[in-house]
C-alpha cells in the first residue's frame, strides 16, 4: 500500500505481547502505524525487546506487567495505556496458557486457571476498554484457537476456554455493534514457544505437518495478518466473524489420512 | 501489505456490483485483471477503463457461465493472456427470489447451473493456469443464504450451500498448492437485488436487522477477497469468510 499507513495515529492493546503470535501482532500493528501497549506476565526481557522492535518502526510501544487471569491488573493496563497513548482504537485479547494435558484428572483449580486466564481475561479486557472506544469506531480481536472448533480432549481446559471465545466473540458482536465491531481468529498449529515439545520434536512435528493440507506449521505472522486485517477498514463490514488460520487442518478428517 | 502487484487474476461477472468492486480493488492493489461479463460489453470497458487509469493492465473476456464450453473457452482466453493464472474470483451469479411455489420446471436448474456448476467449470477451466503460478488462489462466493435460512430463493440458497462445500472439498483437493476460499456477503447494494434494497420497508428490514445497521456495499466485499488472494493468506485455505454487518448474529 503506498498511501499513509492504515494505523498510523492510532492506538493498538493487545494481551500477552511478549511472544509467541502476540508479538507477532504487536510488531504487524506497529509496522501498519500504530502505536501499541501490551501485557506480559512473566517474561520481561522479551517484552522489552519487542519495545525496542516497535520504536525502531517509529512508533511508540509500553509494556505493562498484568495478569490476565486478574481482572484488577486488566483494568490498570488499560488505563496506563490510555494514559501514556492517549486513545485506544484497537484490541486483541491474545493472552492464553496451554492449561493441563489430559481429560482424565482435569483438577477444579486448573479448570479455573485455564477459563480464567483465556476465556474470563477476554472478557474482562473488552470490559475494562469499552469507556474508551471512540465515539465513531473501534475493533476487537480475540485469539482462540481451532482447539475451540474440533474435538481435543488431550487438551481439554484450553480447548473449552477457545470455544467460550467463539461464544463471546458472537455475543459481544451483537453487544457493541454498531460501532465496535468483534471477531475472532482461530488459529491452528503454530510455531510458538506453547508448541515447542511438539514442533522441537521430528516424531510429532512430522505427523502434524502431515494432517495439513498446506503442508507446513503455521508461523505467527500467518496469524498476525489475519489480526491485521480484522482490525482494519478492510474488514468494515465484517462482525461476529471468526477467521480460521490453520492451513486447512480443521477442515476433514482426510487432511490427516495419508494418502 | 496485502500487496498484489504483478498478479494475474480473472474475476468472473466484474461488470458490475460485486465483481466490479474486486476488479477494481484487486486493480489498487497492484494486480492485472482479466474482466468478465456475459451480456454487458459497454459497462465492462468502463471498468477496464478505470484499471487502466489506475495503471495495471485489463483485458476482457466473455460467456455465460452457465455453459461449460463456454467457461473453458473465456478461461482459456483469460489463461493464455499472460499464461498464467494468480487468482480466479467467481463472482459471475444469478439470484431469484420466487416463492416455491411459483419456481417453474427449468426455474431450479438455471440458477444451480450458474451458481454452483459456473463456479465449479470456472475453477476447473482455471486449474492449468492456476498450476502455472508461483502462489495460486482462488476465492468463490457464496452469500449469507448459503449458511443461513431465508424465505424464498431456495434454488439460489441451495446454489450457494454448494458453492460453500465445493470450497471446502476444492481446498482439500487442490492442497497443498492452490488455496481455495469463499466470501459470503450479507445484504449488499447491488445491481442483482435492486428490487430488494430499493423497496423501502425491505430496506429498513435489513438495516434493523444488521447489527452493523446499514446494508453492505461491494466496496465493503471487495477488500476481503483482497486479503484472500494476498501472500499475508497464505495459510488460509477451506475458509468461507461472511462479509455480513453480523446479520447472523441475531
Amino acid at each position: 500500500m503506498t498511501d499513509a499507513p492504515p494505523f498510523s495515529g492510532k492506538v493498538a492493546i493487545v494481551t500477552g505481547g511478549s511472544r509467541g503470535i502476540g508479538r507477532a501482532i504487536v510488531a504487524a500493528l506497529a509496522s501498519e502505524g500504530a502505536d501499541v501497549a501490551f501485557s506480559y506476565r512473566k517474561t520481561a526481557k522479551e517484552a522489552r525487546e519487542v519495545v525496542a522492535g516497535v520504536e525502531r518502526l517509529g512508533r511508540r510501544a509500553i509494556a505493562v506487567a498484568s495478569d490476565a487471569a486478574q481482572p484488577d491488573e486488566t483494568e490498570d493496563f488499560v488505563q496506563r495505556a490510555r494514559k501514556e497513548l492517549g486513545r485506544i482504537d484497537i484490541v486483541v485479547a491474545n493472552a492464553g496458557i496451554s492449561g493441563p494435558t489430559g481429560w482424565e484428572a482435569v483438577s477444579a483449580q486448573a479448570w479455573r486457571e485455564t477459563l480464567e486466564t483465556n476465556l474470563v481475561g477476554a472478557y474482562s479486557l473488552v470490559r475494562a476498554v469499552r469507556p474508551h472506544f471512540p465515539a465513531t469506531s473501534g475493533s476487537v480481536t480475540l485469539v482462540a484457537s481451532i482447539g475451540g472448533l474440533v474435538a481435543s480432549p488431550e487438551q481439554l481446559p484450553y480447548s473449552v476456554s477457545k470455544a467460550g471465545l467463539l461464544s463471546l466473540t458472537r455475543s459481544l458482536a451483537l453487544a457493541l455493534a454498531p460501532k465496535v465491531r468483534v471477531n475472532a481468529v482461530a488459529p491452528g498449529w503454530v510455531r510458538t514457544d506453547m508448541t515447542a515439545s511438539l514442533h522441537e520434536a521430528a516424531g510429532p512435528r512430522e505427523k502434524i505437518r502431515r494432517a495439513i493440507p498446506r503442508g507446513r506449521w503455521g508461523e505467527p505472522d500467518d496469524v498476525a495478518a489475519a489480526v491485521v486485517f480484522l482490525s482494519s477498514d478492510m474488514a468494515r463490514f465484517i462482525t461476529g466473524e471468526t477467521l480460521v488460520v490453520d492451513g486447512g487442518g480443521s477442515l476433514s478428517w482426510r487432511a490427516g489420512v495419508s494418502e | 501489505m496485502f500487496d498484489l502487484s504483478g498478479r494475474v487474476i480473472l474475476v468472473t461477472g466484474s461488470s458490475r456490483g460485486i465483481g466490479r468492486a474486486v476488479a477494481l480493488e484487486l486493480g489498487r492493489a497492484g494486480s492485472d485483471v482479466v474482466l468478465h461479463h456475459r451480456a454487458n460489453p459497454a459497462k465492462a470497458d468502463a471498468v477496464r477503463t478505470e484499471l487502466t487509469k489506475l495503471g495495471v493492465q485489463a483485458r476482457i473476456v466473455s460467456g455465460d457461465v452457465a455453459d461449460p464450453a463456454a467457461v473453458a473457452t473465456l478461461v482459456r482466453a483469460a489463461g493464455e493472456w499472460k499464461g498464467r493464472l494468480d487468482g480466479v474470483v467467481t463472482t459471475a451469479g444469478i439470484y431469484r427470489g420466487d416463492a416455491s411455489h411459483q419456481v417453474g420446471p427449468n426455474d431450479f436448474q438455471v440458477v444451480l447451473r450458474t451458481d454452483l456448476e459456473g463456479t465449479f467449470r470456472t475453477v476447473q477451466a482455471a486449474l492449468p493456469y492456476l498450476r502455472k503460478s508461483v502462489r495460486p488462489a482462488v476465492v468463490t462466493v457464496s452469500s449469507v443464504l448459503g449458511g443461513h435460512a431465508g424465505v424464498g430463493a431456495v434454488a439460489y440458497q441451495a446454489a450457494k450451500a454448494g458453492v460453500e462445500q465445493a470450497t471446502r472439498a476444492l481446498a482439500l483437493e487442490l492442497a497443498p498448492r492452490i488455496r481455495v476460499n469463499a466470501v459470503a456477503p450479507g445484504f449488499i447494494r447491488t445491481d442483482m437485488n435492486q428490487a430488494g434494497h430499493s423497496d423501502p420497508k425491505f430496506h429498513a428490514d435489513i438495516v434493523a436487522a444488521t447489527p452493523l445497521g446499514r446494508w453492505g456495499d461491494p466496496d465493503d466485499v471487495a477488500p476481503a477477497v483482497r486479503y484472500l488472494l494476498s501472500l499475508e493468506a497464505d495459510w488460509v485455505t477451506g475458509l468461507v469468510l461472511g462479509v455480513d454487518g453480523g446479520i447472523p448474529l441475531r
